[in-house]
């Protein structure tokens, strides 16, 4: 037996919430997606929550303002034409449209109520 | 101003199914993200509607996406860098996908010239609406999937063990054996094994106990590494694997590893192995450990992880060496704990029956308590099936009286659906009482218990090597397992646990239970050890050794199977059977079978004796069900009933295929049992190919029933999709069960189509396809039914020749468990059938045995017997009874049985035969004594017996040899053989029409059975060295402790008390051999010599044949002649033995 010990799997690991999770492809067009394309780079894996084969899930992407790795998650990252991480999304605030900024504001002052 | 488009577009529906339908043949074709047709396209247009009713609100609420002005680039801070982002908002924006459809517009555009069909077809609004629309469930099934993995990778690290990740994978980096020790709910076994991959181990072995847990693991750890279709983790259990070459991670039992070790002594498959649960102490886990701890120091570079509950840690830390131990805390909530002892008056003695009382004042106490409204479910532990009934009874009654109760028994005798029930949910204000043996100490885990009531017993398994019996009985439990029942309560909240014993009782439990190795019968264990050279069993260094009686039982018994011979080394047939995964006594029947043309009868007996018995416990009373099984019976035995019922239930397989499910239930079937049959025969088949014992047919699929073959495909991948819904709907449906649920008895479950489902959001639809039988399909799946049915039909309606003989071989491959009816059986009441087996009096037929309700089969018919005596009758009909198990509960009982003509069956089977002067006495195996009439008859009995077993041995040898050998099989050639050997076996057993006494020897005569040695000057053994010729091959010697002379391995001649002398001339009979021409006066021993090596001419020049083809006659009779010096003329032959006989009496005669 080849005793070595194998090199791990790419793993992408989320730099604001440490959400880690092995990758299979990095890019703006997963394999097996035909008429879809993903309009920023992202960090794709298997959706192992579908029982079809060739679905896709992405887990991330870089922030396009500081280039922080984050996962799409809403607590770490927004997409709105772009992808950012949420330390960005809160220094530039004022930028974001009303709809957004209202949205971050109600989900803060709920987290705040809950701890 | 979408409204307004919308109002323009002609006839555009998107509700009616013909635009629907259109928009499906442009965004959903065959090779699309999203297939028509598909679960996933279902689920899109379900949000579709969602979506447009939700975009018809906002509009109508004037609110549109598109509504508000930004006020975004107003007032730019200073120093800030503007971003970019459009002015104004829309919810797209927010989608990191896009769907490429400019292919589509083509096509559209195209479609315009060419048809007039534009004005049914999309336009582009409805084109760039519906777009927008699959973004939209884009980024919602993504949202989705990701919110799932998050939650898991939430709860992973919730985990107790978590924390300690790192340290683990330090311990493992820098010792060779590690022990985890944590408590329930640490999420040790599904987390070490995800770490170390993570860490870049691979070839990572974890074995289990229990093969559902393999099953379990393999799916939940693959399903938490995201892998779950990928094939890095799998299990493997015995006749089932997912492993492939790939595989890194696999969950095993921890027989199978054994077994794997047996093959790959150093083990290099793997890099780690995990031995998981080790304070359960099972056999093979005890013996696992010890086995790995001898192979550590082969293989310095194994790494070796054993994870234990926190019980006996320290046992395990210094049988290796004093391995580092990481100590996890578990995660249980509180729990009040109880002493509620029975008091003197309600506590049962031996043969009463449980006093109900204590058990109800829980549930009253529940009741009174604890608010309804508050969940929770008792859990109930009593010691076995009996106390079970007798407990669920009395609760029943409370539970109809208060309607706050829904009582359900849990032990494996269960049919699995009952088994089930216990996972389903009460409704509201009622609670679940599970009543059950300590199968839910470890093995089943119910969610939603608070209540555990823990009676302290349990009951267990015992080996009685003196009795060679099994022995059920119960005990009190260790304090282990008390804490573990008590830990049950405390799973999803704070619990109660109420303890039927007081603090002093608890105190006074012995720590540990008892580990199965000591409790067991070791055979499979020496056997395997045996063949894993690991020495002397007694020398091997066990965690907790065995007493060293127990293993000289089990040596002592694998002689008497002959799997070991007289040094305790392998026989051939003792390997061959190291190697089966089956009990030994189901090894040697597989084995006897394949010599003969029985090979498909037996693999189903086999099967059949292998799994727990399909008919249920619970329909024994029921009439409907007597009836209907009625048909199956066979008065042969057991195994013949079985064996039936599998035939009868493949031809309804192949009639009906889902329609077995009613078939059996009308039964009393636990169809689940068929199922394991079925896999476990094919399994047993392969077995047999793979090491040479079988045949394997030339299945070359005919190539011209290609349309066949296409339709036996498309059905497949139909089959394996029924299969994968059938997965992804598991776990999801936990019915609720209803308050009647228990009240009519156990059978009542049979029919759950009216129950409810939990859970509102299924439909009509998802209960059809929970309808499916999902064992039909894994039936359709692994096996052709049709081969299947060609199979069983060769065992369907066996002659009574072959029926016969399959008795034969069922009743060697059952040796020494033979039992012999009681002499006045005939006299007694149907249910007073009493049997003795060598080992222990007085035994009695498991009312499940078809003996037990027709006993009168075992009897020895009026007409054909003479009483001679007090307890003595003559016939010619005497039987056995050969048995698979005896089990001790309340009383001694045999299963499994089947009856044996017994002076046939004594005579090919036993291992020792002795007789008096002129045979006419008979002891075997020390403990029977058959008594003939007739000298003659005697002689030729014995004679036609012994020369069959030689023949039998010889292709029996001839077969293991051949086989280990690897040899291309000399088929042909023996074919003939043993075609001819059964034939005269069933003739034996048919047509020997011997009348003779049966009778146990009585304890005085044991005693005084044998002449024993003789001082070599007596006259009588004078001839001893000349008699030695006489039986070539064999060593014929004066037998050191018997006496008289030992003529083969099993027959002693002439040594009982009452015998005459050796040689004694007035034992010479003048005698013609029917195959020579040979006539002269001889004693029994030399004419039966002479009989077993004189054959008709046509089957010598066969032998010498035969020995000419490679193989030189082993040990048999078939080396005919040999180098002979005679003394007296100072000259050396070359005679047969006969021929030496001849010449030798010639001197001795002339001498006198
Ligand atoms: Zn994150
Ligand atoms: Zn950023």
């Amino acid at each position: 037996m080849d005793e070595a010990i194998e090199t791990p799997q790419k793993t992408f690991t989320c730099q604001l919430c440490g959400l880690s999770s092995p990758f299979t492809y990095y890019g703006q067009k997963p394999p097996n997606t035909r008429a879809i394309v993903l309009l920023e780079e992202c960090f794709v894996t298997k959706d192992p929550f579908s029982p079809e084969k060739d679905k896709f899930l992405v887990l991330g992407s870089t922030c396009s303002l500081c280039s922080l790795c984050v996962c799409v998650s809403s607590d770490c990252s927004l997409f709105y034409t772009k992808r950012f991480c949420m330390q960005c999304v809160n220094k530039h605030l004022d930028q974001f449209p009303q709809q957004i900024q209202a949205e971050l504001t109600k989900k803060q002052s709920s987290k705040a109520a809950v701890s | 101003m979408d409204s307004d488009r919308r109002r323009d577009s002609r006839s555009w529906d998107w509700d009616s199914p013909q635009c629907r339908s259109q928009l499906d043949e442009i965004f959903f074709r065959e090779n699309d993200y999203i297939r028509a047709g598909s679960p996933e396209h279902k689920e899109f247009w379900a949000f579709f509607d969602r979506f447009q009713r939700f975009k018809i609100k906002r509009e109508m609420s004037g609110s549109g996406f598109s509504g508000e002005e930004e006020r975004g680039g107003k007032d730019k801070k200073t120093g800030t860098k503007d971003l970019g982002l459009p002015k104004e908002y829309d919810a797209r924006y927010r989608i990191n996908v896009s769907v490429f459809t400019r292919d589509v517009e083509e096509r559209m555009g195209r479609s315009d010239q060419r048809s007039r069909q534009r004005s049914s077809g999309p336009g582009s609004q409805e084109i760039s609406d519906f777009r927008l629309a699959l973004l939209h469930f884009l980024d919602f099934s993504q949202k989705q999937s990701f919110g799932k993995l998050a939650k898991l990778r939430r709860e992973q690290k919730n985990l107790p063990i978590f924390q300690y990740q790192d340290r683990i994978l330090e311990l493992v980096r820098l010792h060779p054996v590690v022990v985890v020790a944590g408590d329930t709910g640490c999420g040790k076994s599904t987390q070490v094994p995800q770490y170390l991959l993570s860490a870049g181990f691979s070839h990572i072995a974890c074995t289990q106990p229990r093969r559902i847990a393999c099953i379990s693991l393999a799916k939940r750890v693959s399903f938490e590494s995201l892998n779950q279709y990928g094939s890095k983790v799998g299990y493997q259990i015995r006749f089932e694997t997912t492993r492939t070459t790939s595989t890194k991670l696999l969950f095993l039992t921890e027989g199978l590893l054994l077994r794997q070790i047996q093959q790959d002594e150093s083990l290099d498959q793997y890099q780690v192995v995990i031995v998981d649960e080790v304070h359960e102490r099972h056999l093979h886990c005890d013996f696992l450990l010890g086995v790995l701890r001898t192979l550590l120091k082969q293989r310095p570079n194994l790494r070796l992880i054993l994870m234990s509950a926190t019980i006996n840690i320290k046992l395990f830390s210094e049988y290796f060496n004093s391995a580092p131990v990481l100590q996890v805390p578990g995660r249980l909530f509180p729990i009040q704990v109880i002493y509620q002892p029975i008091p003197p008056e309600e506590q049962a003695s031996r043969s009463e029956k449980l006093d109900p009382r204590p058990y109800l004042r829980i549930l009253q106490g529940i009741d009174q308590r604890y608010p309804p409204e508050e969940r929770g479910d008792l859990l109930l532990f009593l010691s076995g099936v009996a106390e079970i009934s007798t407990i669920q009874e009395a609760c029943q009654i409370y539970a109809t009286h208060t309607r706050r109760w829904i009582v359900l028994p849990l032990h494996s005798t269960l049919s699995l659906a009952q088994q089930d029930k216990v996972f389903d949910i009460a409704p509201p204000g009622v609670r679940k009482c599970i009543i059950s043996t300590n199968i839910a100490e470890t093995s089943v885990t119910i969610d939603g218990v608070r209540f555990v009531a823990d009676s302290g017993k349990v009951k267990e398994m015992s080996f009685d090597p003196k009795a060679k019996m099994q022995r059920l009985q119960e005990f009190w439990i260790s304090r282990a397992s008390s804490e573990q029942r008590k830990g049950r309560a405390g799973r999803t909240g704070p619990g109660v646990c109420y303890r039927l014993y007081s603090e002093s009782d608890y105190n006074a439990f012995a720590p540990y239970p008892v580990p199965e190795i000591h409790r067991v019968a070791l055979d499979s264990l020496i056997l395997q050890m045996k063949s894993m050279n690991l020495g002397d069993p007694l020398s091997f260094v066990f965690i907790d050794p065995p007493p060293s009686s127990s293993i000289q039982t089990a040596v002592t018994y694998l002689k008497q199977q002959g799997a070991l011979d007289n040094r305790s080394e392998l026989t051939s047939i003792g390997k061959l059977l190291a190697q089966l995964p089956v009990d030994v006594v189901i090894g040697k029947m597989l084995v006897l079978g394949s010599l003969f043309n029985l090979v498909e009868p037996m693999l189903t007996v086999a099967a059949a004796l292998s799994v727990q018995s399909p008919f249920l416990r619970s329909s024994q009373q029921n009439p409907d069900c007597a009836t209907a099984r009625q048909p199956l019976h066979s008065n042969h035995g057991d195994p013949f009933t079985l064996l039936n019922t599998f035939n009868a239930w493949v031809e309804v397989k192949g009639e009906r295929g889902g329609g077995s499910r009613k078939w059996c239930r009308r039964r009393g079937l636990e169809e689940q049992r068929l199922y394991e049959m079925v896999n476990l025969r094919r399994q047993f088949k392969e077995l047999l190919k793979s090491h040479g014992l079988l045949e394997s047919e030339e299945t070359a699929p005919s190539g011209g029933d290609r349309a066949k073959r296409r339709e036996r495909l498309t059905e497949r991948r139909k089959l394996h999709q029924l299969k994968r819904d059938h997965e992804q709907q598991e776990g999801s449906k936990r019915k609720v069960l209803k308050l009647e649920e228990g009240q009519d008895g156990e059978l009542s479950g049979s029919g759950s189509d009216t129950e409810e489902r939990g859970r509102g959001r299924k439909d009509k639809k998802d209960r059809k396809e929970q309808d499916v039988d999902i064992q039909e399909v894994k039936f359709k799946l692994r096996h052709n039914v049709s081969e299947l049915q060609e199979a069983v039909s060769v065992s369907q309606d066996l002659s009574s020749r072959q029926q016969a003989l399959l008795k034969l071989l069922l009743c060697r491959g059952l040796y020494p468990q033979l039992a012999l009816p009681d002499e006045h059986n005939t006299t007694r009441k149907d249910s007073d059938q009493v049997f003795h087996t060598r080992s222990k009096q007085g035994v009695v037929i498991h009312p499940t045995s078809v003996f037990s309700s027709d006993p009168e089969v075992l009897h020895v018919p009026e007409a054909d017997s003479r009483d001679t005596g007090p307890d003595r009758k003559d016939s010619s009909k005497h039987q056995l009874l050969a048995f698979v198990t005896l089990l001790e509960t309340n009383k001694p009982y045999l299963s499994n049985c089947v009856r044996v003509p017994a002076l046939q069956a004594l005579l090919l089977v036993s291992n020792s035969v002795d007789t008096n002067a002129d045979c006419t006495r008979l002891v075997v195996d020390g403990w029977l004594e058959l008594e003939l009439k007739e000298p003659e008859e005697a002689l030729r009995v014995l004679s036609t017996a012994i020369s069959l077993r030689a023949e039998w041995e010889r292709l029996l040898q001839a077969q293991l040899g051949q086989n280990q050998a690897g040899e291309a099989s000399v088929q042909g050639l023996s074919r003939r053989n043993r075609e001819k050997l059964s034939e005269n076996l069933v003739r034996f057993l048919l047509y020997t029409e011997v009348v003779y006494s049966l009778q146990r020897l009585t304890a005085l005569q044991t005693q005084n059975l044998y002449v024993g040695p003789q001082p070599e000057s007596d006259s009588s053994y004078a001839e001893t060295p000349d008699l030695s010729l006489l039986f070539p091959g064999a060593d014929p010697k004066p037998d050191p402790i018997k006496g008289g002379l030992q003529v083969t391995s099993f027959f002693t001649y002439n040594c009982l008390t009452d015998s005459k002398d050796l040689y004694s001339e007035c034992l010479r009979t003048f005698w013609s051999c029917p195959n020579c021409d040979l006539y002269m006066p001889l004693t029994p021993l030399e004419r039966m010599h002479h009989e077993a090596s004189c054959r008709p001419a046509g089957e010598k020049e066969q032998e010498e044949k035969e020995s000419e083809g490679g193989r030189a006659g082993s040990s048999s009779m078939s080396a005919l002649t040999r180098a002979y010096h005679c003394d007296v003329c100072n000259e050396d032959l070359t005679l047969t033995s006969t021929e030496i006989l001849k010449h030798k009496r010639q001197h001795m005669y002339s001498a006198k």
